[in-house]
């Protein structure tokens, strides 16, 4: 199967963009003033209309034709985009175009074509050839954060796909997601050794066969062991498991990110949690856990006139994506009031790490969560919480370089901290 | 074509390095073909990002000192933003994006060219204030509508036209110079369009606007309404499918339909002598399906029950907005009143629900672009006004023209795709037909200018004034007769402009 079709295959999504800007612009219901009202972070910094859906739908079009040549900022400015699908999203809100498809698409041909990646994404790739991390540390040491006290089980059907961040930059989200699933007597296994990178770096990085080797991988791992439900405290990793891995082929096991696990354990009454102080904190959407993480449908049918599609195609529009449980679950939390900020949900604002764009262009990367954080704050929250460690990096550097009094929590250490 | 060296290094020292750009991959955004035709906008030869008045009056004048043409845009939602000439400038004024003022007291707010609607309505809603948001989406430039384009909105009923909210304005002529209009000429301030000073407004707007041909825009105040809803948009649910509601004691929808044309513009008429109602109109069928719907899929859907047809065809959408339970109650009763005395009846309660359920169709209209969701190949034949029985008769004479092109299969069939919108209650109407085409067909690009041909042939031979602005001389040395002789004003100003150059 493919994983990414042809650039070609979205000529429609190409020809019949109107330039009408909603892929730059948070959808009129929620805008909420004149803070806060982008969406595109390569728009917002850059102001150029390339820099935007939209741009990126007309570079691709003369790409296609062969109307633009290649050179390296053209290029960069391909892998400058995150591929958080706020301006796809948008887009689907009055139009049947597929921009983010158009994108990943784009970059897969920039490679096909011998252009793309950017360095640091092509080392990410060797890194997982190497060492199955996108970081290049030692395979072996990839469940290292399993700590004395954790026993995960060898006969089970449930997996903890721990994901290259958690398990070598933020052991603690791995440590503090295994010890809710304890406490919540919640029987779960690992893949140990047979855990590779689940691959979505390299996808959304147009590194399509490097992407494929790795998911096969898992999966075939996965089937081995016979596990039926997959849990993940990374939204790369959700984002991938269910938009990446079912292009492979049908997918059979159900994936849950740790907030919804943790919002049926309090609805089965089997997690205690307790005030360890009360905080104001705000939430931020992840975009491979929010508006990205619908799972894939596959369509190969024809566009007729007046655009009906047959067979008729079902649309991914963002407005399935894991919103409820993480609100759900800070609620639940003694002590915690949660405030919105303006761009959330299937409008949020992305964290700047996406799409490799932390890895190619760490100032853009910064400046991005710097406008995500400077929105936070807006909400007078203390903290801001959220559950994706590529969202946590970004925003640790950018309020530390910020010298902000805000602080930032992944989800899992409020709930583990909450269980006393 | 591109900029020599020079050229670009005298654009590049007023905006700076980061904020000019020649190179092909960033002009690829600002040179795509619009859906709706098949001609291809030349590329501009450089873009920039300029971010005062002062940087535009230079950058101005260096255009004029090299024989480069100009283009000022902020969304490039329209044609017109696109060169169709070589040597063009585009000035995207995207940067230039404060709300400079707003002044609750005197009711006016003053912004430059890049606010959104979506900004400055959602902005003013919290002062309690609100100004008629013309029909081009959140991301629409709020300056760009009223002082360069069109301007016809849904409540223009209970407001007016964007052109009537103009106050000052401050203006980069094609010469580089900058001049100030109305009140703020004499520095008295930005709250009066005509005077002291000289005022300007019709030259610079008129009905529809030169569409930026006279130089740039820079700032503009606008007359505020008040806002009778909530500080902020309730709305509920998420994309695509949101919901606002306002409250249900102060804000009101009904749609009625009529067995004749004739009855629904009695109606019409009778409203507005009653004054009442915030938006009266009779709205477009396939227009109103395509935004009650989520795809191409759904609205065939819904289209080819016959539904918004039946229903449809002759509708009568009103909008109450009043300031309490007691002033609804009266305005309700009076509207029925109207209708019953003009032989309307209530349409079915599910298309009713739709507009009780996302009120945004009188607040940003969100939604609109999803009229382009069938391929993007769209275009009005109508976009004029005059008196409300004028319009009507300009609607009766639609089939004239537009059944030829349904009977070929060229069009979608939607004879009733037309909106009539009550302005200033009653004193004025608006028109607007709009039709939309398939645009994998062969020979789809001459579509289009058939049936605005056919469409002016009507026009010229019942004498009615309802077309689209003229954009060609030609065309509008045709029409102009019809319009007291407006060809002849038009070219004198056209003269006045590019004397010289």
């Amino acid at each position: 199967m493919l994983l990414v079709l042809p650039l070609k295959d979205f000529r429609q999504t190409m020809e019949s963009c109107n330039h009408c800007g909603q892929c730059k612009w948070v959808l009129g219901p929620k805008m909420r003033g004149y803070d806060y009202a982008e969406i595109c972070p390569i728009h917002q910094r850059f102001g150029f209309d390339a820099y935007s859906g939209q741009g990126l739908l007309n570079i691709a079009e003369e790409l296609l034709d062969g109307k633009l040549e290649y050179e390296n900022g053209l290029i960069e400015l391909i892998y400058s985009c995150t591929t958080c699908g706020a301006c796809d999203i948008n887009c689907k809100s009055i139009r049947d175009m597929e921009v983010l498809e158009t994108i990943l698409a784009l970059r897969a041909r920039v490679v096909a074509d011998g252009w793309g990646p950017m360095p640091a994404h092509q080392q990410a790739a060797r890194s997982v050839e190497a060492h199955h991390n996108i970081y290049g540390r030692e395979h072996e040491r990839r469940f290292d954060w399993l700590a004395l006290d954790i026993e995960p089980s060898t006969n089970c059907t449930v997996a903890y796909f721990t994901g290259c961040a958690a398990a070598y930059r933020y052991p603690q989200i791995a440590q503090n997601t295994t010890k809710i699933l304890n406490a919540g007597g919640m029987e779960f296994t690992v893949l140990h050794a047979e855990e590779y990178c689940c691959g979505g770096p390299l996808w959304r990085t147009g590194q399509v066969e490097e992407a494929r080797k790795v998911a096969e991988h898992n999966l075939a791992a996965l089937e081995k062991q016979g596990i039926d439900t997959v849990i993940t405290s990374c939204a790369e990793c959700f984002g991938a498991f269910r938009d990446f891995y079912p292009r492979l082929g049908p997918v059979n096991f159900r994936v849950m990110h740790i907030t919804e696990v943790v919002q049926q354990l309090i609805a089965q009454q089997r997690l205690k949690l307790r005030n360890q102080g009360n905080m104001k904190v705000t939430y931020h959407d992840p975009c491979l856990l929010g508006r990205l993480s619908e799972p894939y449908v596959p369509w190969n049918g024809e566009i007729k006139a007046f655009g009906r599609h047959e067979p008729p195609k079902q649309w991914r529009r963002g407005a399935q994506g894991v919103y409820d449980a993480p609100r759900e679950v800070l609620k639940a939390i003694p002590g915690l009031e949660v405030v919105e900020m303006v761009r959330n949900e299937e409008n949020s604002y992305c964290c700047g790490a996406g799409g490799g764009v932390a890895e190619a262009f760490p100032d853009f990367s910064q400046w991005t969560a710097n406008e995500r954080c400077r929105e936070a704050e807006s909400t007078a929250a203390t903290a801001m919480v959220s559950c994706c460690p590529f969202c946590q990096s970004a925003f640790e550097k950018a309020l530390g370089a910020a010298n902000s009094g805000m602080k930032y929590f992944d989800i899992t250490q409020l709930v583990a901290d909450a269980l006393g | 074509m591109s900029l020599p060296r020079q050229v670009y290094a005298e654009l590049e020292r007023i905006v700076g390095p980061e904020y000019i750009s020649d190179r092909e991959y960033i002009l690829a955004g600002l040179r795509h073909p619009m859906p709706s035709t098949p001609v291809k906008p030349q590329s501009p030869v450089a873009v920039l990002l300029p971010a005062t008045a002062e940087e535009i009056q230079q950058i101005v004048k260096v255009c004029n000192q090299h024989g480069l043409k100009f283009i000022a845009t902020v969304s490039s939602l329209i044609g017109f933003a696109y060169p169709n000439a070589p040597n063009t400038v585009i000035l995207h004024l995207k940067r230039m994006n404060r709300i400079v003022e707003i002044n609750k007291t005197d009711r006016y707010a003053v912004i430059e060219p890049g606010v959104r609607h979506g900004q400055l309505k959602t902005e003013l809603m919290k002062a309690g204030l609100s100004y008629p948001v013309a029909a081009v989406g959140p991301g629409g430039s709020v300056l760009v509508n009223f002082a360069c384009s069109s301007g016809d909105n849904h409540n223009q009923h209970g407001a007016s036209r964007t052109n009537r909210y103009i106050l000052g304005v401050e203006w980069v002529l094609p010469t580089g110079e900058l001049i100030r209009l109305g009140s703020l000429a004499n520095e008295a301030g930005w709250f009066c369009a005509d005077g002291p000073g000289p005022s300007l407004r019709g030259l610079i707007k008129g009905y529809a606007g030169p569409f930026g041909g006279f130089g740039v825009i820079t700032r503009i105040a606008i007359g505020l309404d008040e806002w009778r809803g909530p500080a902020v948009m309730p709305t509920e649910g998420r994309s695509p499918d949101y919901k606002i509601r306002l409250p249900n004691d102060r804000h009101k929808v009904f749609i009625f339909k009529f067995p004749t044309l004739d009855q629904l513009r009695d109606a019409m008429t009778e409203i507005g002598k009653a004054e009442i109602g915030q938006a009266v109109l009779k709205y477009f069928n396939a227009t109103a399906a395509l935004l009650a719907t989520q795809s191409a899929n759904d609205f065939w859907e819904l289209w080819e029950s016959g539904l918004f047809q039946r229903e449809l065809s002759m509708p009568l959408y009103v909008y109450l907005a009043t300031n309490s339970p007691e002033e609804m109650a009266y305005e309700e009763a009076v509207l029925r009143d109207i209708v019953a005395e003009t032989g309307g009846t209530e349409v079915d309660p599910d298309i009713r629900a739709i507009y009780e359920n996302n009120m945004d169709f009188f607040i940003l209209v969100g939604f609109l672009q999803r009229v382009l969701r069938l391929g993007g190949a769209w275009a009005p034949a109508k976009l004029s006004a005059d008196s409300v029985r004028h319009m009507f008769e300009v609607g009766k004479a639609i089939p004239e023209f537009l059944n030829e092109f349904t009977a070929k299969g060229l069009i979608l069939d939607a004879p009733e795709n037309f909106q009539i919108i009550s302005m200033e209650y009653g004193h004025l109407a608006h028109i607007e037909l709009l039709f939309l085409w398939e645009r994998n067909v062969p020979g789809w690009g001459e579509i289009p200018m058939q049936v605005m041909a056919r469409s002016h042939e009507t026009e010229i031979r019942h004498g009615h004034h309802a077309t689209m602005p003229p954009r060609s001389m030609p065309l509008l040395a045709a029409l102009g007769p019809l319009y007291s002789n407006c060809h002849i004003w038009s070219e004198k100003i056209r003269e006045a402009f590019e004397a010289g150059r």
